[in-house]
């Protein structure tokens, strides 16, 4: 259709729009609209959500135009926030491009990527009925930070009028416009100029291991995957842009942890032992201003649990929330920015480049081996201590559980490229069912602790906390029903984890081969 | 999806003005598609639309890539259009050869519902086999109706036809179209039938822009959007919406 017809290619230098124009006056007629000229801003989440999911978009001042990323057909046009730094969906003001951006977008902000300078001219070719056959858009586009300058020609079809553009095509081509260009040549231009590259970035975890490669090699590979996403993640952190940057940064912090203290003997035992210091401290530094972004993410769902008499008490206990996360959060990027923290990453990335690395007792053990090793060890254990949870379980072993379900599911994620994708697909998605159930149950149990605490913290008999404390108290009722609730899933979930199937695969897949059955 | 038959047993009412006009303002609102079905060809000529070298009644009927070859974009987005050919003047002939010769049309354009949220149906007058067959297929009959005496008795027979088929009146939408206040009868006409069911409030009054489409070949809206003619189309669209919504 329409869409499919769409081509675009650069306008020869030397080929001005009018001399084409000539060219084509001898087959059809023109109505042309009036040049348009504008500084677009090119925007997308950090980790590309519009672009994945082929969206473009682009705003100029307050005005926003959403595009069909492939072929450049405006989707939305409409008026919204000033994107400056950054912008979210809730800034846009209710209507579709909001209905839109919020459900791609999430809590990530749209953060400005190219700025482009658009010069361009409508044609419409018409036919001996002066009807429309086709469309030509001339766009001279030039990225900010660039010196160049596309200019283009872009042909847009009708439908049914397939003889018509083949007809257009053929005269462009006769008039030299044959070099094809993609129609976000200046939106990629754009990006490049300013250091990005469209789907440069994603939060999920996926290393290609080379099954001939030994432990250190692995080890080493992932390491530095890992250093890449920390590093891409802390300007935006210390910026606070919005919260995956810093989410995705304690993400790559825990799996280097986790890889330190799964992988043993693998680095020299000095390296280790820094490099588990320092990233324990990393841990430590980053944890509060997360831990309060998870608390004021539920607000929406805080104030929904509770009868509307009760909801004006937490006002001031989300006002407090966040003062306390702006707090927290300059504290952060102090110690983000600090000599510390360069330090500590600075040693880590030379440890990983080092030339000829120092030597360590399985460092040379060929990765299969111990992957296959670990891997059946953490499941052994997830399967020892999920065996023995039941309703009843108290929470700390619950959470301990949990934890053991992480490791292994870091351990899987580490080496999962040496194992066939399907069997690997399936034990993700298995173990991914018990952690959501164990990590609902656990979050619920940290928020019955803060507001315990908060309770504990207000003051003997003042009036303006009653309502807080009363709030607080509906708060834990309705959390603490929820939790219970979860515990009868318990069984349920574990027991489709560790149904023979999945446990036979776990077995076939890691068993080490000298280990009896 | 919903399909929309514009139709009077009388021609010269104004009808394909309507589905020209009204299928415009609804291409606004969601992608449309104008299925000229007289072999007159109106609504293709106010859109500059030719059909297709190939096109035929027949090939209508044969339904799938035939029709979806022949679609048309119109120069305004989300508004196709299937033109009319001449050879639909014997596709009665045509249908008369077809199997279930009253539902062909509906099966035909079900395919449709995929890619349009409203398709319309600029009809030709007369009761025919073909008419027959929009009956069917149409979720909404829109009928232009010029307020006179001689309207009242066609409108009448349109009843009693619908009643004979068991069609029944449910489907049938109608408003006054080509209305002058001035005549004394058009405005008895009107008053006479106001309020009863079916028939709603919005009136087309007589405007010589209306007239003028066929010189300027584009809808009103685009064209004159200002225009008192072009108010009137948009004040019947949305009263048809809120009908149909609810």
């Amino acid at each position: 259709m329409a869409l499919d017809g769409t081509d675009t290619w650069i306008l020869p230098e030397g080929l001005r729009p009018d001399q084409l124009m000539a060219a084509l006056a001898g087959s059809f007629g023109f109505q042309t609209f009036p040049e348009y000229a504008a500084e677009v801003v090119y925007a997308d989440s950090f980790d590309w959500r519009l672009y994945q999911r082929g969206h473009l978009i682009h705003c100029h001042d307050r005005s926003w135009t959403l595009y069909h990323g492939d072929a450049g057909e405006v989707t939305v046009q409409q008026d919204g926030p000033e994107l400056g730094a950054r912008c979210f969906a809730r800034d846009f003001p209710p209507g579709p491009l909001r209905d839109l951006l919020a459900p791609l977008l999430g809590v990530r902000a749209l953060l400005p990527l190219a700025r482009v300078h658009l010069v361009g001219r409508q044609v419409r070719l018409l036919n001996q009925d002066d009807k429309t056959v086709a469309r030509l858009v001339f766009e001279r586009q030039r990225p900010a930070a660039s010196t160049e300058t596309f200019s283009l020609v872009r042909l847009f079809a009708l439908r049914g009028y397939d003889e018509e553009l083949a007809a257009v095509r053929r005269l462009l081509r006769e008039n030299g416009v044959t070099a094809p260009a993609s129609p976000l040549a200046g939106f990629e231009e754009g990006c490049r100029a300013a250091g990005r590259r469209p789907l440069d970035y994603s939060s999920k975890f996926s290393v290609r291991l080379d099954p001939d490669c030994t432990a250190r090699e692995a080890m080493v590979h992932i390491y530095r995957q890992l250093l890449v996403t920390i590093s891409r993640n802390l300007p935006g952190t210390v910026d606070d842009l919005d919260p995956e940057f810093l989410h995705d940064l304690r993400v790559a912090i825990r799996r280097t942890r986790s890889g330190l203290s799964l992988v043993k003997e693998v680095l020299p035992a000095e390296v280790v032992e820094s490099a588990r210091r320092d990233f324990a401290a990393l841990g430590a530094l980053t944890g509060p201003t997360r831990d309060l972004d998870v608390y004021l993410e539920q607000r929406d769902s805080y104030l929904e649990r509770l009868p509307e008499v009760l909801r004006p008490g937490l006002g001031g206990f989300f006002a407090d929330l966040a003062a306390r996360r702006r707090a927290a959060q300059q504290r952060l990027a102090r110690g983000l920015r600090g000599k510390k923290t360069k330090a500590a990453l600075a040693a880590w990335k030379r440890h990983l480049n080092a030339r000829s690395p120092q030597p360590a007792d399985r460092a040379e053990v060929p990765v299969i081996e111990l992957a296959g090793r670990i891997i059946h060890r953490r499941a052994k254990r997830v399967l020892r201590d999920g065996r023995a949870l039941h309703a009843a379980t108290p929470d700390a072993e619950v959470h301990r559980l949990r934890i053991q379900c992480k490791k292994l599911r870091y351990a899987l994620e580490f080496f999962g490229s040496l194992y066939p994708e399907d069997d690997m697909a399936l034990l993700v998605r298995q173990l991914k069912r018990l952690q959501d159930i164990l990590g609902d149950f656990n979050d619920l149990s940290v928020q019955q602790q803060l507001l315990a605490a908060t309770l504990a913290g207000l003051r003997k008999g003042a009036r303006a906390d009653l309502g807080l404390a009363a709030a607080l108290g509906g708060l834990m009722q309705s959390l603490y029903q929820e939790q219970q609730a979860l515990r009868d899933h318990f069984s349920e979930a574990f027991a489709r984890f560790a149904d023979p199937e999945t446990t036979d695969l776990y077995r076939t897949l890691f068993r080490p081969r000298e280990e009896p059955a | 999806m919903s399909i929309f038959a514009v139709y009077n047993i009388k021609g010269g009412v104004g009808k394909t003005a309507a589905s020209v006009n009204l299928a415009y303002l609804s291409s606004r609102q969601g992608r449309t598609l104008l299925c000229d079905m007289d072999p007159q060809g109106s609504a293709s000529y106010y859109f500059r639309i030719r059909p297709g070298s190939k096109f035929s009644g027949k090939k209508l009927l044969k339904g799938g890539h035939h029709i979806e070859d022949n679609i048309k974009a119109t120069d305004f987005d989300g508004l196709d259009m299937l033109p009319a050919d001449f050879s639909y003047r014997n596709i009665d002939i045509a249908l008369d050869d077809c199997k279930k010769s009253h539902h062909r049309l509906a099966k035909v354009l079900r395919p449709l519902e995929e890619e349009y949220e409203r398709i319309f149906l600029d009809c030709p007058p007369n009761i025919t086999l073909l008419s027959e067959n929009i009956f069917h297929a149409a979720d909404h009959i829109l009928v232009p109706m010029i307020p006179t005496t001689l309207s009242v008795l066609s409108l009448r027979q349109l009843f009693d036809f619908l009643e004979s088929t068991g069609l029944g009146r449910t489907k049938l939408l109608i408003f006054f179209s080509m209305a002058e206040k001035r005549k004394k009868m058009h405005l008895e006409t009107m008053q006479g039938l106001a309020g009863k069911p079916g028939v709603l409030a919005s009136v087309i009054p007589y405007s010589a822009d209306v007239e003028r489409m066929g010189v300027f070949r584009q809808p009103l809206g685009a064209a004159l959007p200002g225009s008192m003619a072009a108010k009137a189309y948009e004040s019947l669209w949305h009263e048809i919406r809120e009908r149909v919504a609810a």
